[in-house]
């Protein structure tokens, strides 16, 4: 579905990806483990336009990405959310779910229908719908940037370390939320980067281990367990 | 002493409306660009000397006289479009993500190219067009005599005000400007075409700027020098107002007004510089403006 091959990517003349490549299947949730620093974030970032790459390329369903701007990425099915979430702080829960309805000028139904959807996948949404942006803690703001990543995401999820900075319960509560939405929606490719990824243990059908800007190593589920004791 | 304030007040209102829309569309430009555009009031005297320039025409071929009003609005957007797109596109967008140094001086390198071309253009002596004033006449309210053509231009500030939190609040347009205004990076990720908006709100800004220049010939007219003299003040409401604050602005044009009514009846040496008074007093108490917020820093 979505395929990356050599991307090298400079920030500054400094050289932040050196070679990474992956791919992501329809169904399959996959895990990019690195520590801070290693080019998680920045490979996101990269695939959703909002940094040139040096050299490589990012194909989805055989579409290549590199000439096309980021605003037209998304429009491709691509759907992100940010770390630092990104809410806007004047709209409410449900405005900000609903910016790319707006963007994708959306019918009233397919709006609804979308909606409900996301509703249905992430329960707690609907209960917060009417509060503003900025009046929702951080952990609810992962979850909100989650439902407004899903209004996108007809092809592939990326979630850009949704854990960092939630307090245990709440990571847990979005580990489940995850687990859940993986098993509910198995139409679209997933990526989750993590720099601890014991609560992804559950759902990483594929981890990716990225180390100085280069793919380590591809490894199965099982080795996950290995890395946490390390 | 109410005989004498309350015209007086009127007067500078009406004076203030022209100003907010210049100021408008400079706030405007800069929440959504993130620029401070230095040659704005280039385009409220452009608007001036389009708008005179037409008017004038209107009058010597004999047209009816009523056309000069949507003459004002047709000027302000001809200037809009003709210097909009085109400005942003080729030199503005350069200065993105450049910091202020870079954008402060492009934009002065093009007023100043812009007040030599008005030169160029329309010669150096001034334009004076006041058929909508005379079409409009005069209202006596309490024994004051008062132009409607001043009222007028209140209540159009007005409309402006409240057109704009209709449009930011009810249109797919207005809530995605928002979008970007609040997170640039986030609407290009979510799908909006920032660079497309980034123009439309330039030319907005301009539209403004050039609506108040065509407004506010037929009451003042229009000479070399008025695009600087429009700028700074401009520059003064938004800045006391909060850069970036629509409400802000209309709040400071009228305290400005204020400040000029109470200087001219009591200091009248202090006419000219009672604006620069208030938004020193303002950004000593407040440094981010009546409106304002201070910016929050993302790491």
């Amino acid at each position: 579905m979505l395929t990356v091959r050599n991307l090298k990517v400079e920030i500054a003349g400094v050289e932040v990806l050196r070679d990474v490549g992956f791919s992501l299947a329809a169904g399959k949730a996959t895990v990019m483990v690195g520590r801070n620093g290693a080019g998680k974030t920045t490979t996101l970032r990269a695939i959703m336009g909002l940094l040139p790459w040096k050299a490589g390329s990012v194909r989805i369903d055989g579409t290549e990405l590199g000439p096309l701007p980021g605003h037209a990425r998304a429009g491709l099915g691509i759907g992100y959310a940010p770390e630092d979430r990104r809410l806007i702080a004047d709209f409410t829960v449900e405005e900000n779910i609903l910016v790319p309805a707006l963007v994708r000028r959306m019918s009233a139904a397919e709006r609804t229908r979308r909606l409900d959807e996301v509703y249905s996948l992430l329960p707690q949404l609907a209960v917060m719908r009417a509060r503003p942006g900025g009046g929702v803690s951080g952990g609810q703001g992962k979850i909100v940037a989650l439902g407004r990543a899903l209004m996108l995401a007809d092809k592939v999820l990326l979630l850009d370390e949704p854990f960092q900075g939630l307090a245990p319960a709440l990571a847990l509560e979005y580990a489940r939320t995850l687990a859940h939405l993986h098993s509910n929606k198995r139409d679209i490719a997933i990526l989750v980067t993590e720099s601890s990824p014991k609560l992804l243990n559950s759902i990483a059908d594929a981890t990716l281990h990225i180390e100085r800007g280069e793919i380590e190593s591809l490894a199965s589920p099982g080795d996950v367990g290995g890395l946490q004791h390390a | 002493m109410f005989q004498t304030i309350v015209p007086l007040f009127v007067d500078a209102l009406a004076n203030a409306a022209l100003i907010f829309f210049v100021a408008f569309g400079l706030t405007l430009v800069f929440s959504v660009l993130r620029i401070l555009n230095v040659a704005h009031g280039s385009f409220y005297s452009i608007g001036a000397y389009v708008s005179a320039s037409i008017g004038l025409w209107i009058v010597s071929a004999g047209l009816n006289p009523w056309l000069t009003f949507p003459a004002l609005l047709v000027s302000a957007a001809l200037v809009a479009a003709l210097f909009g797109p085109l400005i942003e596109r080729t030199l503005v967008q350069w200065t993105y993500g450049r910091g202020e140094a870079v954008q402060i001086l492009m934009t002065f390198g093009l007023f100043l190219i812009l007040e030599d071309l008005q030169r160029l253009v329309f010669g150096v002596s001034s334009y004076y067009e006041d058929t909508p004033v005379a079409l409009l006449g005069s209202i006596e309210i309490g024994g004051i005599i008062y132009l409607n053509y001043q009222l007028l231009l209140i209540a159009l500030a007005v409309v402006a005000l409240v057109a704009m939190r209709v449009f930011i609040g009810h249109t797919r347009m207005g809530r995605l400007l928002a979008v970007v205004v609040a997170d640039r990076e986030i609407s290009e990720a979510l799908g909006i075409d920032t660079r497309r908006m980034f123009t439309i709100a330039f030319t907005l800004g301009i539209f403004l700027a050039a609506l108040g220049g065509a407004l506010a010939t037929p009451t003042a007219g229009v000479a070399p020098g008025l695009g600087a003299d429009t700028m700074v003040l401009a520059f003064a409401v938004a800045a006391i107002g909060g850069l970036g604050q629509v409400e802000g602005a209309a709040l400071a044009a009228v305290i400005v007004a204020a400040a000029r009514v109470l200087a001219i009846y009591l200091f009248p040496a202090l006419d000219a510089v009672a604006p620069y008074l208030v938004m020193l007093i303002v950004l000593l108490v407040r440094p981010y403006g009546l409106f304002g917020k201070p910016a929050i820093r993302r790491i």
